[in-house]
């Protein structure tokens, strides 16, 4: 029972992982919360139900278009309703923009999916195989593993790449990085790219581990990836996996051990605990205000 | 801009208070039908929960995405008092208010450590836990279906039933809420919390005890979240949880920016405008939540300090 609270709570850590990463780094360039995240990563899940239920599509190809619209409507969303806010106002302003937009984007997905939750087929086989006494389901050892290759690409990626390269330039510091010649504008287009297509491939794994896709999982997804990245600190990939793993096992322990109704109450609770205790994160540094 | 210098224009500026004030009073003799009154009722609801907000949202620039967890907390503690414990209205009014500011101060502290966006998350944070919680806890809240039955109120024997009673009971509380805050932001302590918004650091600088004030600050908004959720309480006569979802937080949040930030009564301009829409888009209300979302990007990318605000935040 033990073990197996534990894998699961492993694998959702995982997906929660590649949805926290997008987030972070949109956070850490811009310092803007970007509440449209989890409406877009549902959109994004929600194509792919479409395809994968009306079209019958292969799931591979299903995935990789949905995380190719995702990543658009993400960059749309940036390019629309933030990009102007950008310099000149107040960070509080492109901070309830975005709220502004999750509330178009939520809404278009209502009109379209309506609010119930529907059944997302399972595009993974349900085997399970015996290691060391346990059951493991293939399911979530699959998952952990694009899961976990997701995030590993991502850090070469961020580390080798020159347009990876180009992203940490700007999150350090924006004016220096455009007087180095670096295009501001689409690299942080970029960004939200990436973290689109990333969030949408961790809300289609999580659907389809669970069987069901609904728009509540959308906000929902937005509070877990800033939970997430602020337990473990913002800006850095490190964190978001140390934060979203402990969130994901500590909901499902939760779940299982205490009482399944509160289990969101005390996530919360732990997260304005931790909040308390190192208002940095578990792997954030100190950022000091300057004159 | 013609607008603005309209605005700066005393004789007008006092010609529209009066007015205002003239047409406040003597509403319900003018407005007949029901329906329209019971908007307005809203609309005065939402005006006491939005000075509170725009003290706390405009006044010292913290976000809160709260806000609807502290009219709950007002909305509940009326309840339960009056169908169990069968206080008067006016007591439970008070309470309401009080409960809702110590929850204020509770949640002001970690303002001290916590910077402005891990804030508005703690908030988040905090609305959520309120929300699951008075769904959960079925013993004491009744869960998911509410508290039903809460009786007409009395103040000092006056039976408020209808909906011109109720205006003019909104009407007092807005009053209320107006003179305090008007009291409150041209004090010496009001001065100082406008230091803390403009510029933080050079405020602690001067010697105003930046992490003080602004639970303070916080606080009191929050205690007039607690009467608006009291009168909503008893003005609905019935209470549910999904009467403070995050949403409301939000709609609050929109009229204040509608409204204009930094300005006592500009958040009133933002009710009227937003229930208006609401109202008059109630037809395809499957569409709301889009044309909200789009009002408020339109409003920040355009006007970015509201209809009637004075100045925008500086970055």
């Amino acid at each position: 029972m033990f073990f197996d609270v534990l894998l699961i709570g492993i694998m959702v850590g995982a997906i929660y992982t590649l949805v926290t990463i997008g987030y972070s780094m949109v956070y850490s360039i811009l310092k803007l919360m970007n509440f449209a995240h989890g409406d877009v990563y549902i959109f994004g899940t929600f194509i792919c139900y479409t395809l994968l239920s009306k079209y019958s599509m292969n799931p591979l190809v299903a995935i990789l278009i949905a995380a190719l619209l995702g990543g658009l409507l993400a960059s749309l969303v940036e390019v629309v309703a933030y990009r102007r806010l950008r310099s000149e106002q107040h960070r509080m302003i492109s901070m309830i923009t975005a709220l502004g937009a999750a509330y178009v984007i939520q809404n278009s997905n209502e009109l379209q999916w309506g609010n119930q939750v529907l059944a997302f087929p399972s595009i993974l086989t349900a085997k399970t195989f015996q290691l060391f006494g346990f059951t493991i389901p293939i399911t979530q050892i699959i998952i952990l593993v694009i899961a976990v290759s997701l995030i590993a690409v991502f850090t070469l990626f961020l580390k080798y790449h020159p347009y990876g390269k180009a992203i940490l330039c700007v999150s350090e510091d924006i004016p220096t990085a455009s007087l180095m010649g670096i295009p501001i504008n689409k690299t942080i287009t970029m960004v939200y790219f990436i973290g689109g297509m990333l969030g949408v491939v961790g809300g289609i794994l999580y659907s389809t581990s669970y069987n069901a896709v609904s728009l509540a999982m959308g906000f929902r997804g937005t509070i877990i990836a800033f939970t997430a990245a602020v337990i473990g600190g913002i800006g850095s990939l490190g964190g978001a996996l140390v934060g979203g793993m402990l969130l994901g096992i500590c909901e499902n322990f939760i779940g299982v051990y205490v009482s399944s109704s509160y289990r969101d109450p005390i996530t919360f609770l732990l997260l304005i605990l931790i909040l308390l205790v190192k208002p940095t994160g578990i792997m954030g540094s100190v950022d000091q205000s300057k004159v | 801009m013609k607008f603005n210098s309209l605005l700066e224009n005393p004789i007008y500026v006092k010609a529209g208070y009066i007015l205002a004030i003239l047409l406040a009073l003597f509403l319900p003799k003018i407005v007949s039908d029901m329906y329209y009154l019971g908007i307005v009722n809203y609309m005065i609801l939402y005006a006491i929960l939005c000075m509170g907000l725009n003290l706390i949202l405009g006044y010292t620039g913290l976000l809160s995405l709260g806000h609807a967890a502290f009219y709950g907390l007002g909305g509940y503690t009326t309840a339960i008092l009056i169908t169990r414990y069968g206080f008067s209205f006016l007591s439970c009014l008070i309470i309401s208010g009080i409960v809702a500011l110590l929850f204020g101060i509770l949640l002001g502290i970690p303002t001290r450590k916590v910077r402005g966006d891990y804030f508005c998350l703690l908030t988040i944070a905090f609305g959520e836990i309120f929300r699951l919680v008075a769904q959960a806890w079925i013993e004491f809240t009744n869960g998911a279906m509410g508290i039903v039955g809460i009786p007409i109120p009395k103040i000092f024997g006056w039976s408020i039933r209808t909906e011109s009673d109720f205006y003019y009971l909104g009407l007092t509380l807005l009053g209320f809420t107006y003179i305090t805050l008007a009291l409150l932001v041209n004090s010496k302590f009001g001065r100082a919390f406008i230091a803390i918004r403009e510029d933080e650091l050079a405020a602690s600088v001067m010697g105003i005890n930046t992490a003080l004030y602004k639970i303070i600050v916080f606080a009191i908004g929050c205690f007039y979240a607690g009467l608006a959720g009291s009168y909503l309480a008893v003005y609905q006569t019935t209470i549910t949880p999904s009467n403070f979802r995050l949403e409301e937080s939000c709609l609050m949040i929109i009229m204040v920016i509608v409204g204009g930030m930094g300005s006592l009564l500009a958040p009133i301009a933002g009710v009227i405008v937003m229930t208006i829409a609401t109202e008059y888009f109630r037809g395809i209300s499957e569409y709301r939540m889009l044309i909200i979302g789009v009002i408020m990007v339109a409003v920040l990318l355009f006007r970015p300090q509201g209809i009637f605000g004075t100045s925008a935040f500086k970055s």
